[in-house]
């Protein structure tokens, strides 16, 4: 998508290409997608799971959005005006695609793959070949694929107006099959709709009826609101009294907190314990922003400050023999006591952790830092430290905060704590941002040098981003600690700073709301695919090149940064050297 | 990234600040605090006389075997930094593919008994299946994953790379299993020399020649071969370099192919030496070398040879050294410790590494 | 603002709602069958689902995928069909630590049809985890996690619905120290542990027990899990002159420690020690011909100590899967499956509609109460959980080809 824009060169190359080499290009692409997920075992795991039972398997699924897109992909490709040489490519492209994978469906039957790739079993060649055996079964499945694609250059083809609905109600289905467990859980309170769940889901999944009703009402949904509902809403939202006074914002952002506040309760503990481990990241993704976003100090061992206040609060509140109640004169704290005193440590610790690291720039301090963090992590697994901090063994029976005699014991409860937390927190990173301590971090982060040539205390400054970025990954950590009630070192490892990094930028870095999309992003939507067990790290891994090639300024970037891509990306327009070099090969 | 800033350290302009001692304070603790563990440890160990001088010579072995392979891994990362000052995090799992599809080969071979009648023959065989898998696959990341992000400033190229590890590394896992697979273990590889009484395995020499080998190699293509001195063109100023006719798009792929004919190496060496294979092989050591790189100064090929070494050697012999000495228990379990408190004292006092700074230097 | 007072009302009558109904332990009767802690209602043809929750993803993935894949045969073998309702299994990801237990228990917890739990694998997932699924009235049996306090007598009632098919620590430690000391006739050894809490806390209880019996633990030494390179390790191990090395690691670790040790001067003759973690051809696959010799000690399972349906279970689960089992547990979460279909089979009540009851407490006591000769040795509940014994055995591995891999042959019992 990118590569459109900032490559002039292949692009130019590209557009010389015949339609039926660029179909070609395009059938291949798909058709190794569709053998990639068959070798590493997706499509074996899709085919066990119904989206409409006993008609649909999300493998099915799965091809047939191969099939459909290799046909939108050759028409979104080719400008052609008519529909025939264009349905001509697609089928082309989509016999390519499926082509592909009927060899792999032969080589299965004429070789034993499965010594090498343990996923092609016999029952995955027959899905492949429909279970027709050798000579039919490829030939089928190449038909079947070629007029996939031609019904997918048609709906893409097709005007907004049919096609927008079609998709809309497709992707209700595919989203109520899918997610059909916690759908059902979530469907489970009152006889209303109980037994609007008993009409649509049978025990294995969507019941072929309650396909067709879901995409009846996703068609019409779609319909109604871009044919009937869109504009006068949008006209009555433009005219309502808050919107002129100038407080649309104010009274979208209260929608929101509302909604926050009740969706736990309507939905149940699960969907609060997901909301909670967002609220912790959100909380660490703060901290994190403070450092990396504002102040620019890349920091790969956030995860430290996060174990701090952990461990701080475990040692201070556990009942436990390695508590320091139970060896030194300290009292047995209550939590309210004790997190305040985590945070303080976490603080400390951070300051300290910034101190050798103080010279270091750029990429090294990405490394500086991850090795602070692994340190830590090492000396809490150590046998060295395990008389005082539990080693392998952990800490364990961390009381839970009360209030009175009121425990916070349910995911729901200790969710609402990670409100106030983040609340409050988001408040402090908003008031920091703009304060003169906040345009120092991001005078260093611009150039550390003439930031000091401005007078900016370089020392006092970088001291004050870990400490403060510490200070909310400290919080996060203490309420971590209560919500697990025992902590182990295995839970501090280093994909947790890489998680958190990778959720500031894929929000956009240095932007408070993109740290809440990049968690929900990142956080809660893994937590959807925690079925899926063995391909979440995949998915997560592909979903992560995929959003930074689509929008590699973040989901939510901040004004300032936004501003500044643009400037950069028009800014190095001019002197692309590989336009200049092509230019020059052209004389 | 402004690394060719004149403040090369902060510490002799903090000192001057006099406000703010505390900083020296830490600072110095710090250094005392790791002289008075390093010299205390090496005392008390040297005088308990537990290890005797073969042991410490097996120590330094170990140590430069498994040096090697962080130097022949390091020399990816510094190769593609050097050019695109982008952290390929995946190439410890690029090194995990050249080493896995080298196994199929190998097993193959002991299967078929080739290993033991050509072990020459052989080797190569595998040795070439194994750097064209990672070759191939390092350019395919790199046109798929790295190429869209050449002139996108910010962390957006690191957190892609991080996806393609992930992705490589469960890729690997799905296709062939989670299982841990070991590499043959052919009679002539058990075989050591002795020297005064002092046994070197075999397989540990191969890997050590094997590593230095591949480095002079590449020493000399980006030294003395145009495309090296377009590299380094390219790595000292991009934009400059294309005015001056360098095809800056074959540098960067002709890098990543070196570096990943680097960690194809490095991938056989690996798993001759530790014989195991498995999806997640490439996480631990491609950290460690990331480390090295950067320990050597990272940009720098001879530096990250001279990190990779040092960072194997001290990881091998620095427990039993400094930790013993002081009644640690468990030392070894503490490796990782030394490992990253070393690169940390290194980068206070060279914030560019070892080598890294008459780079950074020549650039300013 | 007003606005927000009655948001904060209505919030906490939800509150008060809630733990109302969570406190109000009434019997709950549906059907033919009344229970204390409530009744699960499977009409005709729904399946029985049954939860799980093991480390699926991440670098011990294999542990948790090979127990998964243990039960997907136990439901298998079963027919797939329970009282005449299709089995239904739901896996969660658990990541082997406390957050993701906690997160897979309060999902499986939060679906209420759901009628019995097996996993975890890791016992860091299951101390949070177990009490939130005991909490929603859920038994849960787990398939490998040791820990001894997990089912000490002196477990907090929030365990009560925690059972497991996997021997303790304790009685491995004890069994294991008696074998070594009074077996192999040692009186000094090394004791290795990867920082994990299962192998720090076997080493612990097995160094105490070696030290009662009389001998000296020279000292305790740790890896990390992703350590290649164990030759410094070993060098200063063998520098004190131990009898036996004991090292209950992981695969891969222990696999390192077994080829690497034979490397080192000193060694060479020194036998290593591991435990039941080991226990998969998976060993012999990562560490080949230098298994040959190699003793792990494991529950006895020989054919003259129980059935002989291991080598059964292994064919199936290559012919399911393209490989041998990849991890230690697979026949502990077989018989885990096993335990909770007996248990289901025993309290479930079936009415004239064909729809099945089963009360929750009854179920949590009938697993109790059980006993069978599972794959992995003898299940007999104790009252506090404990439904495997460590009937203890010592293995030596006698070809280092994966395909010969068959408990009993090679591995084969060289003690009792």
């Amino acid at each position: 998508m990118n590569q459109a824009t900032t490559d002039p060169v292949s692009r130019a190359r590209r557009q010389e290409r015949s339609p039926f080499a660029r179909a070609l290009n395009i059938g291949l692409v798909f058709g190794v997608v569709a053998v990639y997920i068959t070798v590493v075992g997706i499509l074996p795991m899709f085919n066990t799971r119904w989206i409409v039972v006993g008609v649909v398997s999300l493998g099915h699924a799965a091809l047939i959005t191969i099939g459909l897109g290799a046909g939108a992909a050759v028409t979104a490709r080719m400008k052609a005006s008519e529909f025939l040489p264009l349905a001509l490519a697609s089928l082309f492209a989509g016999a390519i695609a499926g082509g592909l994978l009927a060899l792999l469906a032969l080589s299965m039957q004429f070789l034993n793959l499965r010594a090498i790739f343990i996923a092609l079993s016999p029952a995955v060649q027959k899905t492949l070949t429909f279970g027709l055996g050798a000579p039919t079964g490829p030939v089928v499945l190449i038909l079947a694929s070629a007029l996939l694609a031609v019904l997918g250059a048609a709906l893409a083809r097709a005007p907004a107006g049919v096609r927008k609905p079609v998709l809309a109600g497709l992707i209700l289905v595919i989203i109520f099959g899918v997610f059909q467990e916690l759908i059902q859980i979530m469907m489970q309170f009152g006889p209303l709709i109980g037994g609007l769940r008993d009409a649509i889901y049978t025990w294995e999944g969507l019941s072929p009826l309650g396909a067709l009703v879901i995409f009846a009402c996703g068609c019409g949904g779609a319909l109604l609101w871009t044919s009937v509902l869109r504009a006068p809403l949008q006209a009555r939202f433009a005219r309502s009294a808050l919107v002129r006074r100038g407080y649309a914002g104010v009274a979208r952002g209260l929608l929101f907190v509302l909604l926050l506040v009740l969706f736990p309760v309507v939905a149940g503990s699960y969907i609060g314990q997901v909301m909670l481990l967002v609220g912790l990241y959100i909380l660490m993704g703060m901290g994190l922003n403070l450092e990396v976003g504002l102040a620019g100090l890349l920091d790969l061992g956030f995860v430290a400050f996060f174990a701090v206040g952990a461990y701080a609060t475990a040692l201070l509140t556990a009942d436990s023999p390695h508590a320091l109640a139970s060896y030194t004169a300290l009292p047995s704290l209550s939590y309210w006591v004790a997190m305040p005193i985590a945070v303080a440590c976490s603080v400390i610790v951070g300051v300290l952790f910034g101190i050798p690291v103080l010279g270091v720039r750029g990429d090294y301090l990405a490394v500086a830092t991850m090795g602070l963090g692994e340190i830590v992590r090492v000396v809490v697994q150590s046998d060295m430290a395990a008389p005082l901090l539990g080693g392998a063994q952990g800490i364990l029976q961390i009381t839970k905060p009360k209030i009175g005699s009121f425990e916070l014991a349910d995911p729901v409860e200790l969710f609402y704590l990670t409100l106030a937390a983040s609340a409050l927190a988001a408040y402090c990173a908003w008031r920091l941002e703009n304060s003169r301590l906040g345009r120092a971090w991001m005078a260093i982060r611009d150039d550390e040098d003439v930031a000091q040539a401005l007078g900016i205390n370089l020392v006092k400054v970088k001291l004050l981003a870990y400490g403060l970025g510490a200070a909310f990954a400290g919080l996060a950590g203490s309420i971590f600690a209560v919500m697990l009630t025992s902590i182990y070192p295995s839970s501090f490892q280093l994909l947790i700073s890489i998680n958190v990094l990778a959720l500031i930028i894929v929000g956009g870095m240095g932007s408070l709301p993109g740290v809440l999309v990049g968690s929900v992003a990142l956080v809660g939507l893994p937590e959807l695919l925690r079925e899926f067990g063995e391909f979440r790290f995949l998915f997560y891994g592909a979903a992560l090149i995929v959003m930074m090639r689509i929008k590699p300024e973040g989901l939510w970037p901040s004004a300032t940064r936004r501003r500044e891509l643009r400037a950069s990306v028009q800014g190095a327009a001019p002197d692309d050297p590989r336009e200049v070099a092509a230019q020059a090969a052209g004389q | 990234m402004s690394e060719g800033a004149a403040n090369r350290t902060l510490l002799p302009k903090l000192s001057r600040m006099s406000r703010f001692t505390f900083v020296d304070v830490v600072l110095w603790g710090l250094r005392v605090g790791v002289v008075l563990i390093v010299v205390g440890g090496t005392v008390g160990t040297l005088i308990k006389g537990r290890y005797g001088a073969a042991q410490w010579f097996d120590f330094l072995l170990f140590g430069l075997t498994i040096g090697s392979v962080y130097a022949l891994v390091a020399l990816g990362y510094t190769m593609v930094y050097g050019v695109l000052r982008l952290i390929n995090f995946a190439h410890g799992d690029i090194m995990m593919t050249g080493a896995f599809s080298g196994y199929f080969v190998a097993s193959h071979f002991a299967d078929t008994g080739l290993l033991d009648r050509n072990p020459a023959l052989a080797m190569l065989g595998v040795l070439a299946v194994a750097v064209s898998t990672s070759t191939i696959i390092a350019l395919l990341t790199e046109r798929l994953a790295y190429r869209p992000f050449r002139h996108v400033r910010g962390l957006a190229p690191l957190i892609c790379a991080i996806g393609v590890s992930f992705f490589l590394e469960q890729t690997f896992r799905g296709a062939f299993g989670s299982s841990i697979r070991a590499y043959p273990d052919p009679k002539w590889q058990r075989q050591a020399l002795s020297i005064h009484g002092l046994s070197i395995p075999l397989v540990e020499i191969l890997v050590v020649i094997a590593a230095l080998v591949s480095m002079l190699i590449l020493y000399v293509v980006v030294q003395r071969t145009r495309m090296g001195t377009a590299m380094r063109a390219v790595s000292e100023d991009a934009d400059t370099a294309a005015l001056m006719g360098i095809d800056v798009d074959r540098v960067v792929v002709f890098t990543f192919a070196l570096g990943g004919a680097m960690a194809g190496v490095a991938g056989v060496c690996y798993a001759f030496v530790f014989k195991q294979v498995y999806f997640f092989m490439g996480f631990t050591p491609g950290i460690k070398a990331f480390g090295a790189a950067v320990l050597g100064g990272i940009g720098s090929v001879p530096g990250a040879m001279l990190g990779g070494l040092f960072l194997g050697i001290v990881e091998s012999i620095g427990p039993a050294l400094f930790l013993d000495g002081i009644g640690i228990p468990a030392p070894y379990q503490l490796r990782d410790l030394i490992a990253f408190t070393l690169l940390i004292m290194v980068l206070i006092f060279r914030p560019y590494g070892i080598m890294g700074e008459r780079m950074a230097k020549k650039r300013a | 603002m007003k606005c927000d007072k009655r948001l904060l009302l209505s919030t906490c009558a939800a509150f008060t709602m809630a733990t109302l109904a969570a406190s109000g332990a009434v019997a709950e009767t549906k059907g033919p069958v009344t229970d204390d802690l409530g009744v699960l209602m499977i009409p005709k043809g729904a399946p029985i689902q049954i939860g799980a929750y093991w480390v699926m993803s991440g670098a011990d993935s294999a542990l948790g995928v090979d127990e998964q894949r243990g039960v997907a045969i136990a439901i298998k073998d079963h027919g797939g069909v329970l009282l005449g309702h299709p089995i239904k299994l739901n896996t969660e990801d658990d990541q082997c630590n406390a957050e993701g237990g906690q997160t897979a228990a309060t999902k499986l917890a939060a679906n209420p049809n759901v009628a019995i739990v097996l996993g975890p694998a890791c016992s860091s997932a299951a101390t949070p985890g177990a009490p939130i699924l005991w909490k929603a009235g859920i038994t849960d049996i787990a398939t490998a996690t040791t820990a001894p306090k997990l089912t000490a007598p002196d477990r907090k009632p929030e365990y009560d619905g925690y059972m497991r098919t996997v021997y303790s620590d304790i009685d491995q430690g004890a069994s294991d120290a008696k074998y070594v000391h009074d077996v192999l006739k040692a009186q000094k050894i090394v004791t290795v542990h990867d920082g994990s809490a299962y192998a720090q806390q076997l080493v612990t209880v097995m160094g105490e027990n070696f030290k009662k019996l009389g001998g000296t633990v020279l000292s305790q030494e740790a890896v990390a899990p992703t350590d290649v390179d164990m030759h410094p390790v070993l060098t200063r191990i063998a520098t004190e002159k131990p009898d036996v090395i004991y090292a209950p690691v992981f695969v891969a670790a222990g696999a390192q420690l077994l080829r690497q040790a034979k490397e080192i001067t000193g060694l060479e003759k020194v036998p290593l020690i591991g435990s039941s973690g080991q226990m998969a051809p998976d060993l012999i696959e990562a560490a080949r011909d230098a298994v040959v010799g190699y003793r792990i000690t494991y529950p006895d399972v020989s054919p003259e100590a129980m059935g002989t349906n291991y080598p059964k279970f292994v064919d199936e689960y290559e012919k399911d899967y393209g490989e041998a089992p990849i991890s230690g547990y697979h026949a502990n979460a077989y018989d885990a499956a096993d335990l909770a279909f007996k248990a289901i089979e025993k309290v479930a009540q079936t009415d004239a509609n064909g729809a099945t009851y089963i009360g929750r407490k009854a179920l949590r006591d009938a697993v109790l109460t059980i006993k069978f000769e599972g794959v992995s040795g003898p299940i007999a509940c104790d009252e506090h959980g404990q439904c495997a014994q460590f009937k203890p055995a010592v293995y030596e591995f006698t070809n280092g080809d994966p395909k010969t891999f068959k408990i009993g042959v090679n591995p084969k019992k060289v003690w009792p």
